[in-house]
């Protein structure tokens, strides 16, 4: 029976991660209620070096938090590793097997700078998640987003890892900043910022440090956001007379009017996977709603039809849309598949859940969650809906965007 | 109450529109967009609705201690209700006065809603009044747009009387 059961779960989450194991492949044992598969970590073995320490540490953790593994000493897949540290090294010897049949799934060793255990932990994971499900896992990922610490009128450009540490301060232009955004390959990252005393949009390349003026038109350089492409952005400017999308050039500096609506304002772009398409909120209606539209502008599609406003539409790495939408007085979650013309409500607590962005994994899900006018970072598995704290610093924190892979 | 107003700025817009057609058209320096003679109902043609092609003039804070008035708007609104008319003739009459300065029109909102609603929110407010004091003889080009949307409320609390006084727009003035 229980092997049915099992066998069930991995149809389910095949059918919706296509992650279906690959053909000879010793089923996983998962639990149903959860979608996670059980696994046994009894087998981290080795060094008490504080550095080793920290290494468990940070993998178990990260076991828990992206869903994909259950910790569970009678788990079906068995995680088993070496842990030595010595002359400011660390070096991981894994091995991955299922249980029953004794099929390998990892054997391999992983070494880094003692320093680095943390990276470490995390590229582990993820090659964990990549032998076990087939799925790349997004521990080793960032995040970017605004923090407004201590200082409460200042508000910079922040780091964090996928698990929220590594904490580290990009801007210190001592002023507002809003909308953060990886470019593609997540090297660069593009905010607007008022350092000029206007908002003018920026990039700011993570390798170099180097900081470049994209935009500084007259009135709003905002939102910003990349083609696949990596040259070519679209953003909101009002030098016309009015709040509109418009494309932007990066190499030949030109932009490209690509909505003409005089008394509503468009906000929010952001681009579908091939680049072909534009989905933005306008309030053409007279409350902000989500439409979708061709990358060079024309007609426009609405895709919102439920909830006062509909905004922060964020389209993700397998076509659908996640967006914040206003339902009895507060902002929820939620997906929209273009595909199917359909809804689909991801959170329901009483408090509001706002400017989603996907991982690049395309389950997970970062959001500002605010409650009583205090705002914290979160992280949505949009599988289990369970919801995470990421941020655990003083202040307020918000207007995250997950980097690529 | 909604339908006075369309009709209050339908009125302002008639005043304005004379004084808008007959400034002379500048070329060369506002681009040029394919349909640049559209009328719209909210502002007149685009080469006065568009922003001053340059923001060099602009240097340092600004000047906030000019005695003017910051306009009150309704909620989720742009539009210049007819309680506040009085201060943009006064503002009018200041730039009359002081011939060689420039104004720049701060538009903010109150927390509620997303923020980027609320940039653009703020932009459209500072451009309302903006146009309005065009349609009153200002020349465009002395007259930018800076939108703080909610980020900087004039007073921090959460409540009616905070929202009503944060959203507004304010006047910096630049010599």
């Amino acid at each position: 029976m229980r092997g049915v059961n099992s066998l069930l779960v991995v149809l389910i989450l095949g059918g919706v991660f296509c992650a279906a194991p690959a053909a000879g492949q010793a089923p996983i044992i998962v639990r149903k209620t959860s979608g996670r598969i059980a696994i046994s970590v009894d087998g981290l073995r080795g060094s008490s070096s504080p550095e080793a320490q920290q290494f468990k540490r940070v993998l178990v953790a990260d076991l828990d938090r992206f869903s994909w593994f259950e910790v569970n000493a009678r788990g079906a897949v068995v995680f088993a590793a070496d842990v030595d540290s010595s002359g400011g090294r660390l070096q991981v010897a894994c091995r991955v097997m299922h249980r029953g049949s004794r099929r390998s799934y990892l054997n391999r060793t992983f070494a880094g700078a003692a320093s680095q255990a943390r990276q470490l932990a995390h590229e582990v994971h993820d090659a964990l998640v990549k032998a076990v499900t087939g799925r790349r896992g997004i521990a080793a990922t960032r995040i970017v987003m605004i923090g407004a610490a201590g200082n409460q009128s200042a508000k910079e450009v922040y780091l964090c890892d996928a698990d929220g540490d590594g904490l580290q301060q990009l801007t210190r232009d001592k002023n507002v900043s809003l909308m953060p955004r990886w470019g593609p390959a997540g090297d660069r990252i593009v905010y607007t910022s008022y350092k000029s005393d206007f908002p003018d949009a920026y990039i700011v390349d993570l390798v170099s440090g180097r900081r470049e003026r994209i935009a500084g038109f007259p009135g709003l350089n905002t939102g910003a956001e990349f083609f696949p492409d990596g040259d070519n952005m679209v953003l909101t400017l009002s030098k016309d007379g009015n709040p509109d999308l418009y494309a932007l050039n990066l190499k030949s500096q030109r932009t490209t009017r690509l909505t003409r609506t005089r008394s509503a304002a468009e906000t929010s772009p952001t681009v579908s996977p091939d680049g072909n398409q534009i989905a933005f909120v306008s309030d053409t209606s007279g409350r902000p709603q989500i439409y979708i539209m061709n990358r060079r502008g024309g007609e426009r599609r609405r895709i919102t039809l439920h909830g006062s406003e509909n905004v922060a539409p964020d389209w993700g790495p397998d076509g659908r849309i996640v967006y914040s939408s206003r339902r009895f007085g507060r902002y929820q979650l939620f997906l929209y598949d273009p595909r199917t013309d359909k809804e689909q409500e991801l959170t329901q607590e009483a408090v509001d859940h706002e400017d989603p962005s996907w991982a690049p994994d395309g389950r997970h899900v970062c959001y500002t969650r605010e409650e009583a006018y205090r705002q914290q970072v979160y992280v949505l598995d949009t599988i289990s809906r369970r919801s995470i704290r990421l941020t655990r610093y003083a202040g307020s924190w918000y207007a995250a965007a997950w980097s690529p892979w | 109450m909604i339908i006075e107003k369309r009709m209050l700025s339908l009125v302002a817009l008639g005043l304005c529109l004379p004084l808008i057609t007959g400034c002379p058209k500048r070329s060369g320096d506002f681009g040029s967009d394919a349909d640049t003679d559209l009328l719209s109902l909210d502002g007149g043609r685009d080469d006065i609705a568009m922003l001053p092609g340059s923001r060099d003039s602009l240097v340092g804070a600004g000047q906030r201690d000019h005695g003017l008035t910051a306009i009150q708007f309704d909620y989720d609104s742009a539009q210049i209700a007819a309680s506040e008319q009085g201060k943009l003739r006064v503002v009018t009459e200041y730039m009359r006065r002081q011939s060689r300065v420039r104004l720049v029109v701060e538009g903010h909102c109150d927390e509620r809603g997303s923020r980027e609603y609320n940039t653009a929110l703020g932009e459209r407010r500072a451009l309302a009044a903006r146009a309005y004091l065009v349609g009153l003889g200002v020349r465009a080009d002395r007259i930018h747009t800076r939108s703080y949307g909610e980020e900087k409320p004039s007073d921090p609390q959460h409540n009616e009387s905070a929202w009503r006084a944060n959203r507004r727009g304010e006047f910096v003035i630049y010599n």
